[in-house]
């Protein structure tokens, strides 16, 4: 210790007070940090929890989804060769975007290291840059070819290069790629890497990760092995953000480059093998992975694993290509989170794929004489973790992933003849000011309380009745518990609701109670947003990407509109399913008011103002028909409802058509748990009740014909049909 | 090794055992109404209390599972923590008195300590902060312009 002018010693006065006080600093700065710590863990319970019941959502959707699909009658159902893609002509015409924006940068064939290097760096430096949309194009289209090439299995050595880099789900964060690269060298045949999955949705950056992989792959043989995560997969990108991404980037050519993008992640790889020591998998195995089976099945089936491949020789219900137990196989790999205790069980919180415990792991290695696995699919605090015994690996390669702040990210670099293993950490800083623990905390927090004040509003209807009922004297106060307890059950969130209450509600200081209407307060000041985004223009943004999901299914002919016929079709598939009865005049009249511009279609922009629910701003502005819609409180769990919708009043054409208002959520999901008690209402029963899901499809009479009832059991996986618990 | 698999019923009786038993749920990751000794300070002072290291070494000791070495069973953990809170063990010292124990080593009442010093204090005395203790309190405490740290100023930041 240098001395200073001030202080130099403790000579001064007796050093047992000294001592006292240090004691009692550190005493207080530790219990600080530890309550710290304890928001940040509850907080990364919250995300995690919201992300898994998303994604849950997200496989019953398209579970029910397909079921229509599967049972609509087609007219004309064309299925090319590729089985599952949506088709229409293909044309080889690509509009030019706006050419002063772009630099007049191509990357092109047979691409070189220094093309590679060039493009990074043009991406690094000029975050808004896009290349040519048929540039794009070709890059993806090479790239199916390189990749058709591949084994379902990489067979990767260190024999040359001694070592190999690990690197997990990068979700567009292309700033993380750039740190990875910059801190582990570009990939050679020196430096191979592996890439394990999940390189988009959520980030914005998804194409320009995918791009500068799928390059890296084609110009550097030998170097890089990519593996398929569960996020490479069309729907899933509806939901989380990459379709979005692309069509906003390249907007008059978005479809025919999703299309092609489909085809990458058709032929993407399902894991690689170092050594025959190593299996490096994006999500992990289940008591019945079989490696030979994954080897063998021929992977370009699987456009979407959410949505099984048809083909259209099958007419007869049951008879599909469809092969259930291939299907489980790929759908553990890329799906599948390890747990702490024994056993192998489906895995309810996300919907796909099981959980696996130690021993299901150890059984594995033995049985195929391998080391360790190496998974990712898990946002870690760390960016890494370990468990069973060492024998399972978890490596993510997305900073900040939640929230800025919400953890690091890693990469794993396996050294030497053993393959030890050597962690890297790193926290992409994007150009924010370094921020200490109690800055990010107040950052990851304020992140999360939104995101749930989202799935509040979301549950609103079922939270006020259970508010209700625990207040049947309506004094407006209940106790902190039964508020709990409402809010748990009544959004289906394990969470602790305890600890968030202050962030959420106001509790009356006297009487500690709390006074539950203040739950559905959006405005107020607790959740102060940090960044400055609203949050509910991101409310609408979230929720729009599951509408417009919701849309394209309904508009089979891939036309952008819906038509009446599309639409009343679609409804009167899923008219079961709704709590009133609905007629076909009521169908058509609510297609009718969706129809804003009178064109006979419904559009998406139509669509979604449909959902709109009006937020006491806009509707103090009274603005209807605006087409920015301010908010949207649906979930995934919502489709129309009409509660005896009554024809506007003023049906001149001047003024809007439709009051959004009069248009309610409809509570559609929960059916298909409840399906199985329904089957016998019509005195059918399905052909094979125990991995099945009736849908009962009922044609409208046409012509004064009757149809038939047909009753047709959608065989699912086994994993997804034997739910446990009573998860969301 | 079947008792492992019967799960112990933990009563809870009142409020303060619900926020105890939500707040050790936070940390229960396998959701066996288990956690990690490790976790016990901070779910400890995540309440509320302020033991000392020593006093934390204490409650470990009490609440470890003697068939599970390293694991804490809510079972056990509850009643215990419930007495702690109830009795008022390990209050946290009022901003007053923390002010006061800075006060006591700023002997020239200068306002502020210097980093070095706080640092020596801190990583030489009592009981003793680790590197990345330091670190920490020192990335909020220190004024970057003067590099010292103004003690009142970083208590009412923190409070």
């Amino acid at each position: 210790m240098q001395p200073t002018i001030h202080h130099q010693s403790l000579n001064h006065f007796s050093s047992f007070t000294a001592i006292k006080a240090s004691l009692l600093i550190q005493k207080w700065y530790r219990r600080y940090m530890a309550r710290l710590e304890v928001r940040r863990r509850y907080t990364w319970t919250i995300f995690q929890t919201l992300e898994y019941a998303g994604e849950q959502d997200q496989v019953k959707l398209y579970n029910f989804f397909n079921a229509l699909l599967t049972h609509i009658p087609q007219p004309d159902r064309e299925c090319d060769s590729t089985g599952t893609s949506r088709s229409s002509s293909y044309e080889d015409y690509f509009d030019p975007e706006e050419k002063k924006k772009l630099l007049h940068f191509t990357i092109e064939y047979p691409y070189t290291e220094k093309a590679l290097v060039q493009l990074i760096e043009i991406f690094r430096k000029h975050r808004h840059f896009k290349l040519q949309p048929r540039n794009v194009a070709e890059i993806l289209r090479r790239s199916i070819i390189a990749l058709k090439k591949l084994p379902n299995i990489n067979i990767a050595s260190t024999s040359i290069s001694k070592q190999i880099t690990v690197c997990g789900d990068l979700h567009g964060k292309f700033d993380d790629l750039l740190v990875i690269l910059h801190k582990n060298g570009l990939p050679s045949v020196e430096n191979p890497y592996v890439f394990n999955g999940d390189f988009i949705d959520r980030g914005k950056r998804g194409l320009e990760v995918l791009l500068i992989l799928l390059i890296s792959l084609l110009a550097l043989p030998g170097a890089v092995y990519l593996n398929r995560g569960n996020h490479e997969d069309i729907i899933m990108n509806q939901r989380y953000g990459f379709i979005r991404e692309v069509q906003s980037k390249y907007r008059k050519n978005s479809e025919k480059l999703l299309r092609l993008i489909e085809g990458v992640y058709r032929y993407l790889p399902l894991g690689t093998i170092v050594n025959n020591k190593v299996l490096i998998v994006h999500g992990g195995i289940s008591d019945s992975t079989d490696l030979e089976m994954i080897r063998s099945l021929d992977r370009g089936k699987y456009a979407s694993l959410l949505r099984p491949p048809l083909s259209d020789s099958s007419t007869a219900p049951g008879s599909d290509t469809i092969n259930k137990v291939e299907w489980k196989q790929v759908f553990d790999i890329l799906w599948s989170d390890p747990q702490e205790t024994k056993g192998c069980v489906p895995n309810t919180l996300r919907g796909a794929g099981t959980y696996f415990g130690p021993d299901v792991t150890k059984k594995f290695l033995e049985d195929n004489r391998l080391l360790y696995i190496i998974r990712s699919h898990e946002c870690k605090p760390d960016g890494y973790e370990v468990c069973h015994n060492n024998r399972v690996i978890t490596i993510f390669s997305a900073s900040n992933y939640y929230e800025v702040g919400s953890n690091n990210g890693a990469y794993l670099k396996l050294v030497g003849p053993e393959l030890d293993t050597h962690y890297v950490q790193y926290m992409a800083n994007s150009g924010r000011r370094k921020l200490n623990f109690y800055q990010r905390m107040g950052l990851v927090e304020s992140g999360a309380a939104k995101e749930l004040k989202m799935q509040i509003m979301n549950s609103k209807r079922q939270i006020e009745d259970a508010f209700s009922a625990a207040d049947p004297e309506n004094t407006g106060y209940i106790s902190i518990t039964e508020w709990c307890v409402a809010l748990e059950q009544a959004t289906g969130l394990q969470i602790p609701w305890r600890m968030l209450k202050d962030k959420l509600v106001s509790i009356d200081p006297e009487t500690n109670k709390v006074k539950y209407q203040t739950t559905f307060d959006i405005k107020s000041d607790k959740l102060n947003s940090v960044q400055g985004a609203t949050t509910v223009v991101e409310t609408l943004y979230r929720n729009k990407t599951s509408l417009e999901a919701i849309f394209r299914i309904i508009d089979k002919d891939n036309s952008g509109y819906i038509s009446l016929d599309e639409f009343s079709e679609a409804c009167n598939l899923i008219k079961k399913h709704m709590p009133c009865e609905m007629t076909q005049e009521q169908l058509e009249e609510i297609c009718r008011l969706m129809d804003l511009n009178k064109d006979g279609q419904v559009d998406l922009n139509e669509f979604l103002e449909s959902f709109r629910m009006v937020d006491p701003e806009s509707r103090k502005k009274n603005q209807p028909g605006s087409p920015e819609p301010q908010e949207s409180n649906i979930s995934v769990n919502t489709l129309l409802q009409v509660n005896a919708p009554s024809t506007p009043d003023d049906t001149s054409n001047s003024s809007p058509p439709i009051s959004p208002a009069m248009i309610k959520p409809l509570n559609l999901l929960p059916k298909i748990a409840e399906e199985k008690s329904d089957q016998n209402i019509n005195g059918i029963t399905p052909v094979n009740q125990e991995n099945s899901v009736s849908v009962q499809v009922h044609t409208p009479p046409e012509d004064g014909q009757v149809n038939s009832m047909q009753t047709m059991s959608l065989q699912m996986s086994p994993v997804l049909s034997s739910r446990r618990g009573s998860q969301i | 090794m079947d008792e492992e698999d019967i799960e112990i019923p933990v009563p809870i009786n009142n409020e303060l055992e619900r926020r105890i038993a939500e707040a050790f749920e936070v940390f229960d990751h396998a959701g066996n109404k288990t956690i990690d000794v490790r976790e016990i300070a901070t779910i400890i002072r995540g309440l509320g209390c302020c033991p000392s290291e020593a006093e934390v070494q204490e409650i470990i000791v009490a609440v470890e599972d003697p068939q599970t070495p390293g694991s804490v069973h809510l079972s056990k953990f509850l009643p215990y923590v419930a007495q702690i809170i109830t009795e008022h063990k390990y209050q946290p010292a009022s901003p007053e008195q923390l002010l006061q124990a800075f006060q006591t080593l700023d002997q020239e009442q200068h306002g502020y300590l210097t980093k070095e010093y706080i640092s020596t204090l801190m990583t030489q005395d009592g009981e003793p902060f680790t590197q990345d203790e330091l670190d920490e309190m020192l990335e909020i405490a220190t004024d970057p312009h003067t590099q010292t740290v103004p003690y009142e100023y970083y208590i009412n930041q923190l409070m």
